[in-house]
């Protein structure tokens, strides 16, 4: 009988970091399986090809973005001498995670090559140049998906998405979207995971409940995208603000963004008035690459910027108190406010026209 | 699972430490071969300009002084007592409550009770400087076998109340605070209630299932400002029900402090209990008297609070006044995890500090920073490894990076 002087608290709570990736690996796997199986009902352009085809690709895609991100870490792993860890598969849950999440993030129609390199870029450029799980500054699979959507712009080829359509329609066109199609997942999507949004609604709540992703990001993600949306919806169609919202929310990786990309822990801040900064500055990052910008489908762009941040944003934070906690929401809450006025008058091009009935509002009040 | 309720009062011999954590050095007032009574000074300890008693607790001979492990896990000198039959005791006469307050004070000093509990945010029982606040904890938990009934607190629910209104009186204090856990038996509650409700004590529930550092957050509601990891900085003295208790019988019946309850818990033993103990005590004795270890292995020897408390590298030291609990348990491996930032303990710190963002500091040698980031308000309550779902003892980063600053 020995004593050990290792691990001086003798008890700690039920969280695992393990069991946190687990679990996001299953809410992965549900969504891609979803993803795959949505793939029945929607409708293929004419002469393309025919829908098992459609959904062999999709699984097709997600199988090789997995196999590809596994067998470069373990390269890597071998190039290390650490290969043994691999006969676990608590070592493959990340590696899989990562490939899921590029090939999800990319639409059915890109060519494998580019998800190979995709996968092969996010993987190795983005992880483990860094160091591997938890030491990156950019989340990898974006990393990967931006590589793939610049230098292969031409192959990788969407429709017209519901947002490329809801932009055409502030424009002056018009369209009917079915409320039902957009809920279930039946639409042009811009990514595979761009799926039915009750399936990602469920997995939110299951994520939030294990705790493994964090409401103050995803939740302020979501708040944020819904505010600044319902003023722009108000501002340019007036009662018919509500279609313009469930656009915004349902389509176009909003919720997909919340739940696997604004909450990634590792590429983000940590404390709590930086994590309501980043989740808001992707917001409205996201709104303004959405309405001002070509590439409408802006998630991956406006989440890579707010990695960026990350590291200043940690950098500011001395230490967390009520007080400052609650300035910061505030000052937020009306930052997201002033962006939504002012991305709904841009729109419109009556930016000039809203200033000048400010002055003469402040010249009443005066 | 505490299971019995036990009394090792009769030692052989005890092996009393005479220095501890605070008071480190110490002048003997026997020698070898001297007949000491129980109660009797057998040794003063100084720290700085402060010296406080070191009593025989049980009567018979001094049989010799030896180095040994001490349970702050350092080797010091300790004093070497073998029992004769006689059961006396050195008493002192009972006061009433129209005594001064530095006739309390001189009494609880006396009976070797500055020192009771040296966890967490728990201060000495000292008057040196002025007390504004008097903060008593009844709660009693020893993770991860929580099943206290508290039978103490209720028996001795009036003494309790009494010596916390001694305490009060002593420190010329203002107000007087006892914690209580939303969960105790409701008994418990309605005896503590009866014995506070006349005596000005105010009771504050918590909610012990919620680990959160409950006693910083009513420290700093006492004071309303930034508290110190000595809350006698703060003009506060905190300390359990167990030490009112002992106060009261030193002051009211005179008895010196020679034995407390403690509880002895962990899976490696066979049957964990609620020890009435004679201080100087082995735990090997005692772990003998209840029937060994489970069976061989390597264990974990853990004394006090399972966050704050102190790992210690033997079973073979002495139990002391400021000995609560001992937990003896099988060691897990756990793996330690990458950190992934996921901010948990930045959350929990109740000195609202970003332990997560030191330990990047440290990891990355920049002073500067850590500095910058309030490391020296760090109190070591241990939340912060508690929570980690990596668990990384983030605990420990935070204190090299206290000790690089200074």
């Amino acid at each position: 009988m020995e004593f050990t002087m290792k691990k001086p608290p003798i008890i700690s709570n039920q969280q695992r970091s393990y069991k946190r990736s687990l679990s996001l690996h299953i809410s992965l796997i549900i969504v891609s399986l979803t993803a795959i199986f949505t793939r029945a009902f929607i409708a293929v352009p004419e002469g393309e090809s025919w829908v098992p085809d459609q959904m062999f690709k999709t699984f097709l895609m997600l199988f090789t973005g997995a196999l590809v991100s596994v067998l470069i870490e373990l390269v890597y792993s071998i190039s290390e001498g650490t290969s043994q860890e691999f006969s676990e598969y608590r070592r493959l849950v990340d590696p899989i995670n990562t490939g899921l999440l590029i090939a999800l993030l990319l639409p059915t129609s890109t060519p494998m090559y580019v998800l190979i390199l995709a996968v092969a870029v996010g993987v190795y450029v983005g992880k483990i140049v860094f160091g591997g799980y938890g030491y990156y500054i950019f989340n990898p699979a974006l990393v990967g998906v931006l590589f793939a959507t610049i230098s292969f712009a031409t192959q990788i080829e969407y429709g017209d998405t519901p947002l490329v359509l809801l932009k055409q329609a502030i424009e002056g066109q018009s369209y009917n979207f079915e409320l039902i199609d957009l809920v279930l997942g039946n639409y042009v999507a811009v990514a595979i995971g761009s799926t039915s949004v009750i399936v990602l609604g469920g997995v939110f709540i299951y994520l939030s409940i294990t705790r493994v992703i964090d409401l103050r990001l995803s939740g302020t993600f979501v708040l944020a995208i819904l505010i600044i949306s319902a003023i722009v919806g108000f501002v340019n169609f007036g009662g018919a603000m509500w279609n313009y919202v469930f656009v915004n929310m349902i389509t176009g990786l909003t919720m997909f963004g919340a739940v696997f990309l604004v909450a990634e822990t590792v590429s983000s801040p940590t404390s709590r008035e930086a994590k309501l900064i980043y989740a808001v500055v992707i917001a409205i990052m996201t709104m303004m690459v959405r309405i001002l910008g070509t590439e409408v489908e802006g998630v991956v762009f406006a989440v890579l910027l707010g990695n960026m941040l990350a590291p200043f944003l940690n950098r500011t934070v001395t230490r967390s108190n009520k007080k400052l906690f609650i300035q910061t929401s505030v000052i937020l809450a009306v930052v997201v406010l002033l962006t939504g006025f002012v991305l709904g008058f841009i729109l419109q091009g009556r930016l000039i026209e809203a200033f000048d009935a400010m002055i003469q509002w402040g010249g009443m009040i005066a | 699972m505490i299971t019995e309720y036990r009394q090792y009062l009769d030692p052989k011999k005890v092996w009393i430490p005479l220095t501890d954590g605070t008071f480190k050095l110490a002048s003997v007032q026997v020698e070898q071969d001297d007949a000491v009574t129980a109660g009797q000074i057998v040794a003063y300890k100084y720290s700085g300009k402060l010296k406080t008693p070191v009593l025989a607790s049980i009567t018979g001979t001094v049989v010799g002084f030896e180095e040994r492990l001490d349970r702050f896990n350092k080797y010091v000198d300790h004093i070497v007592i073998e029992r004769s039959d006689s059961n006396q005791m050195i008493t002192h006469e009972g006061l009433d409550d129209d005594v001064p307050a530095a006739i309390i004070r001189q009494r609880i000093e006396d009976c070797g009770l500055r020192q009771f509990n040296v966890d967490g945010l728990y201060t000495d029982i000292a008057f040196e400087r002025p007390i504004k606040h008097i903060l008593v904890n009844a709660i009693y938990a020893n993770e991860p076998f929580i099943s206290t009934d508290y039978d103490f607190v209720k028996q001795h629910a009036e003494l309790i109340a009494d010596g916390i209104k001694l305490l009060q009186h002593a420190a010329h204090a203002e107000t007087a605070t006892l914690i209580v856990d939303k969960y105790m038996d409701e008994q418990t509650l309605e005896a503590l209630g009866k014995a506070t409700v006349d005596k000005g004590i105010e009771v504050v529930q918590v909610n012990t299932k919620h680990v959160n550092g409950w006693d910083y957050r009513i420290a700093k509601q006492l004071v309303g400002e930034t508290i110190s990891p000595n809350l006698i900085d703060n003009q506060i003295l905190y300390t359990s029900a167990y030490a009112a208790k002992h106060i009261h019988d030193a002051v009211r019946n005179g008895r010196p402090l020679i034995e407390r309850q403690v509880a002895i818990t962990g899976d490696a033993l066979r049957v964990n209990v609620l020890y009435d103990v004679r201080l100087g005590t082995r735990l090997e004795d005692l772990v003998d008297d209840l029937g060994g270890y489970d069976d061989g292995g390597t264990y974990m020897c853990h004394v006090g609070s399972f966050l704050s408390g102190e790992q210690v590298a033997a079973d073979s030291f002495s139990v002391t006044a400021t000995v609560d609990t001992i937990d003896v348990s099988a060691y897990r491996q756990e793996p330690e995890e990458v950190c992934i930032k996921c901010g948990e303990c930045n959350d929990i710190c109740p000195a609202g500090i970003l332990p997560q963002n030191i330990m990047d500091a440290e990891l990355r040698n920049v002073n500067a920073r850590i500095v910058d980031l309030h490391t020296d308000e760090c109190i070591e309550c241990g939340l912060c490894s508690y929570v980690c779902p990596s668990k990384i003892n983030v605990l420990e980063w935070v204190r090299r990076a206290k000790r690089r600053v200074g």
